[in-house]
């Protein structure tokens, strides 16, 4: 098992783009060898910067029209702690929990609020480019909608 | 849906590689299931999994809607704790 701790993010995201391409050339490619929960065909994405929305972010599927809104945790919740199980940590190739980016999936409700699922993060493991959605092992201890603002 | 009696100790193969057992049923309701399987095959409480499934789809239907409420999300943000 191996535990990452996502706190408090301060100041603006970090930012993958790079000078002189268009936003939609700029981001990491994300592989996803199993797909979403739901949608495990889609394997490609690709993390597009919006001005407009930072820190959210797009994660385009590459394979299919599926866009996802996107945020890392340090932007959602003071603490955010995901204990990571031996399986997922091999299927990943983490040897460090300082490789991993995580981010989690945000949802624009009809009645105008936002909630963010920090019970099915999403894992990228920067050194081998491997993303996963993983259950972590403490999931009943995390919220699936947690609201954003009011 | 194929339906099949088995016994404690005693398992299925599925495609000659995921083996399932059962482990122990107990005096209620519960069933003991041991999964052997490769690690690609991702095994889980279908609870679990519906209710990912479920805010998945949800996002990834919202995605449109949230690209046209740009500011809005922006305040949000602004007032979470």
């Amino acid at each position: 098992m191996i535990t990452i701790e996502k706190k408090r993010t301060e100041g603006p995201v970090q930012s993958p783009a790079r000078e002189g391409l268009a936003p939609e050339e700029t981001g990491l490619e994300l592989h996803f060898p199993a797909g979403l929960l739901g949608f495990e065909a889609s394997q490609h994405f690709r993390l597009i910067r919006d001005e407009d929305l930072e820190p959210y972010q797009w994660m385009k599927g590459l394979d299919g029209e599926q866009a996802f809104l996107v945020i890392p945790p340090g932007f959602v919740v003071e603490n955010y702690n995901v204990e990571i199980s031996d399986e997922d940590q091999e299927l990943l190739g983490l040897e460090n929990p300082e490789d991993a980016m995580v981010l989690n999936i945000a949802t624009w409700h009809t009645d105008e609020t936002v909630t963010v699922n920090l019970k099915g993060p999403i894992i990228y493991n920067k050194v081998t480019s491997q993303a996963r959605q993983v259950i972590p092992l403490n999931a009943p201890d995390l919220t699936l909608a947690h609201p954003m603002g009011n | 849906m194929l339906v099949l009696s088995r016994k404690p100790n005693e398992s299925i193969v599925i495609d000659g590689r995921i083996k399932v057992s059962v482990l122990r049923v107990d005096s209620g309701d519960a069933v003991r299931l041991g999964v052997e399987a490769p690690l690609d095959i991702r095994v889980m409480r279908k609870e679990i999994y519906d209710e990912i499934m479920a805010s998945n789809q949800a996002a990834a239907g919202s995605a449109g809607m949230a690209r046209k409420q740009a500011s809005k999300l922006k305040k949000q943000l602004a007032a979470t704790p």
